[in-house]
C-alpha cells in the first residue's frame, strides 16, 4: 500500500516536469522515501563496472543498486551490455574496472562458484541445467554449497550426513512444489518443456538461499500463459523475503512486476527509475525506437 | 565346457582391466571434451611405480597400490593443470591438445625406458605362497582372481563415489554443464583436475594389476590403453556404465576368438567390432550421443 502511494507521489512530481532527467529524478524521490530505503537496504551494487573485450566496451561504467526485497530490472536493446553487466556479476567474466559489491563484500574478480557461495544465484539466458540429472537432483545439486557434508562423511555414510540428506531432499522436493514441477522429480530435467526448464533453473537458484537471485532473460520463449505464470511467480518469490534482479525483454512483464529499472543503450546507463518515470522517460524512448529490433 | 569356463575367467579378467581403462577415458571425455592418449601411458607408469614400490622399495603390495594411486592421481591432475589446461585456455583447437598428449605419450615411455630398460621386467608375485587358485574348477594366476575383483571393487566405488558423494556429483555437474555448475557454487576448475587425476589413478591401478601377469614394458600401457579406448566407444563414449560394459565385452571377445580361433586374429575382430559399432551404432552400447549438435 505505501508503495503505491510512493509511486503517485512520483508520478504527481514528473507530471510537472517530465523532462527531468532520470536519475535527477530517482535522486529526488528517493529523497523522499527515507523509510522506504531503511526497509530496504542496498544489497548488490556496482560502482563504474567497466568490461572491454579487446578495444570493444561492452559495458560503460555501469552502477546500479540492488534493493533487498524489491525486483530491479536492467533493460536496454539488444548488445546493450546487459547480459555482460549479468557475467561480470557472477563471475563469468572480470570488470576490467569498476567495483562489484554484495553488502559491502567485493565480489569484482572472484570465480563463479565463490560469488554463489556468497550469496548470489543466477539463470542463464540459454538455459544452463544438469540435462542428464534429474530434476530432484538439479535442486539439491542447488543446495550443494549449503550442506556441510564432505567426503569423508559421505564415504561413511554417517547418521548425521543420512539427516541432511533427507532433509534437502524434502526442501527440494517442496521447492518443486512451488513451481510445480514436484510431479517430474525423478524425470530427467532434459525431457522438460522449454517453459518447465526455465522454472527449474529459477528454483535450483533460489535452493541455495541467495541474497540476490539473477534472472536473465526468465520469459524468453514462452508463452502469453507461462508469462502470466512466471509473473505471478515472481511476485511470490518476492513476498518469500528474496531479491531479485532481472534482464528482460518483455516490457509488459519488467514494468508490472519491476520497483525500479536501469536503461542501459551501448553499454552505458541511459535512465533509471520507476516503471513509470522509464515509461514517460523521452531519451529511453528514442534509444528504443531507434533500437535495431527492440521496441518498448 | 572346462575350455570354455577358463577362456570365460581369463576374459573377464582382462576386460575388466579393459574397463577400468574405458573408465578414465570416458571420464576425461565427459569433463573436458577431449581424448587424452596419455591414458593408456598411465598404465604403464602404474606399473613402474608399482615395481618401484613393491620391489624395489620393498614395501607390502596393498601400500604399494594405495602410493601408485597418489602419483598417478597427482601425474593426471598436473598434466590437467600444466598442459590441458594452458592449452585450453589459449583456445587451440581440440587435435592440438590430443598431438601435445601423444607428445607426453612418448616421452613418458622414454622415459620409463631410461629408468628401468627396455627388456621386460618382472613385476614379484602377489601371492608367492600361492600362485594359482582354483575357482569353480578354473585353475588361473590367483593375481588374475586378484585382478578381477580389484577392479570390480573400484568399479563400484567408482559408481558410488560420483552418484553419492557430494564431490563426485559436483564433477557429474561440472563435466555436464560448467556454466550451471559454476552458478550453483561447485568450483570447476578443481573438478575437472580430480576427474584428470581420478583416470589417471584408476589406469595406474589398472597397470599394477596387470604387471604380474604380463610383465612390465614401456608400451604395455600404449597397447592396451587403445583397447580400453576402443572399449569405452563400444560401451557409449562418455558413459562410465558403458565403458565398464564395453571394457569387459571386448576382453571377452578378444579372449575367446584366441581360445577358439586364434590369438593372431583377436585384435582384428576386436578392432572390427569397434568398426561396426562406429558404423552402425555410433552411440554405444549405453547410447551416449555421440553424433554432434550442428
Amino acid at each position: 500500500m505505501a508503495e503505491n502511494i510512493s509511486k503517485a507521489e512520483m508520478n504527481a512530481e514528473l507530471e510537472t516536469d517530465k523532462a527531468i532527467a532520470a536519475e535527477a529524478a530517482a535522486q529526488a524521490a528517493g529523497g523522499h522515501n527515507v523509510d522506504d530505503e531503511k526497509k530496504h537496504p542496498v544489497v548488490l551494487e556496482t560502482h563504474g563496472v567497466t568490461i572491454q573485450f579487446g578495444g570493444l566496451t561492452a559495458v560503460d561504467h555501469a552502477s546500479i543498486k540492488v534493493r533487498k526485497g524489491r525486483i530491479t530490472a536492467l533493460i536496454g536493446p539488444n548488445g546493450a551490455g546487459k547480459t555482460t553487466l549479468f557475467n561480470a556479476v557472477s563471475g563469468v567474466y572480470i570488470p576490467t574496472s569498476g567495483e562489484v559489491l554484495l553488502n559491502g563484500e567485493h565480489l569484482e574478480g572472484k570465480r563463479g562458484f565463490q560469488i554463489n557461495e556468497a550469496g548470489i544465484s543466477r539463470t542463464y539466458q540459454v538455459i544452463n541445467l544438469f540435462r542428464s540429472m534429474t530434476v530432484l537432483e538439479n535442486v539439491m545439486v542447488g543446495m550443494h554449497t549449503r550442506l556441510k557434508s564432505n567426503f569423508f562423511s559421505d564415504l561413511f555414510n554417517t547418521k548425521k550426513r543420512r539427516e541432511e540428506d533427507a532433509e534437502a531432499r524434502e526442501k527440494a522436493h517442496e521447492w518443486l512444489k512451488f513451481v510445480g514441477l514436484d510431479e517430474f522429480a525423478n524425470a530427467p530435467a532434459g525431457s522438460l518443456s522449454y517453459g518447465k526448464q526455465r522454472l527449474l533453473e529459477i528454483v535450483r537458484g533460489l535452493a541455495s538461499d541467495p541474497q540476490v537471485i539473477l534472472l536473465d532473460e526468465p520469459a524468453a520463449g514462452m508463452n502469453s500463459t507461462e508469462k502470466l505464470e512466471l509473473d505471478a511467480l515472481l511476485k511470490q518469490i518476492l513476498n518469500m523475503g528474496y531479491t531479485i534482479l532481472i534482464v528482460e525483454h518483455d516490457m509488459k512483464l519488467i514494468m508490472n512486476i519491476s520497483d525500479y529499472i536501469y536503461v542501459l543503450y551501448h553499454g552505458a546507463l541511459l535512465a533509471e527509475g520507476t516503471p513509470e518515470e522509464i515509461q514517460a522517460n523521452p531519451d529511453v524512448i528514442a534509444a528504443y525506437l531507434g533500437g535495431e529490433d527492440d521496441v518498448i | 565346457m572346462a575350455v570354455f569356463k577358463i577362456l570365460l575367467i581369463n576374459g573377464l579378467v582382462i576386460g575388466a582391466i579393459y574397463g577400468l581403462i574405458a573408465l578414465g577415458y570416458s571420464l576425461v571425455y565427459r569433463a573436458s571434451g577431449l581424448m587424452s592418449f596419455v591414458q593408456g601411458d598411465m598404465v604403464t607408469i602404474g606399473a613402474y611405480l608399482g615395481i618401484t614400490f613393491y620391489r624395489v622399495l620393498g614395501l607390502p603390495f596393498a601400500i604399494s597400490f594405495v602410493l601408485t594411486f597418489a602419483c598417478a592421481f597427482g601425474f593426471g591432475m598436473l598434466l590437467e593443470r600444466g598442459v590441458i589446461r594452458v592449452l585450453l585456455s589459449r583456445n587451440v583447437i581440440p587435435i592440438y591438445i590430443v598431438l601435445a598428449t601423444i607428445a607426453i605419450q612418448y616421452i613418458i615411455q622414454n622415459t620409463a625406458q631410461a629408468f628401468y630398460g627396455s627388456v621386460t621386467q618382472r613385476f614379484p608375485s602377489v601371492f608367492p605362497n600361492k600362485t594359482t587358485l582354483t575357482v569353480l574348477g578354473v585353475t588361473a594366476q590367483t593375481e588374475a582372481y586378484l585382478a578381477l575383483v580389484v577392479s570390480i571393487i573400484l568399479m563400484i566405488l567408482l559408481h558410488f563415489f560420483m552418484t553419492k558423494t557430494k564431490f563426485g556429483t559436483a564433477m557429474r555437474g561440472s563435466a555436464m554443464d560448467a556454466m550451471a555448475a559454476e552458478s550453483v557454487g561447485i568450483n570447476t576448475s578443481l573438478s575437472t583436475g580430480v576427474t584428470w587425476g581420478l583416470s589417471a589413478g584408476i589406469a595406474s591401478l589398472a597397470g599394477m594389476l596387470l604387471g604380474p601377469m604380463y610383465g612390465v614394458y614401456t608400451t604395455l600401457g600404449a597397447t592396451i590403453g587403445r583397447k580400453g579406448f576402443a572399449g569405452a566407444v563400444v560401451g557409449g563414449y562418455g558413459n562410465m556404465y558403458g565403458a565398464m560394459v564395453g571394457g569387459l565385452l571386448l576382453g571377452l571377445v578378444e579372449t575367446f576368438v584366441s581360445g577358439y580361433w586364434s590369438g593372431t586374429y583377436k585384435n582384428m575382430v576386436a578392432y572390427i567390432i569397434l568398426l561396426l559399432f562406429l558404423l552402425v551404432k555410433p552411440t554405444g552400447i549405453f547410447n551416449e550421443s555421440a553424433i554432434q549438435d550442428v
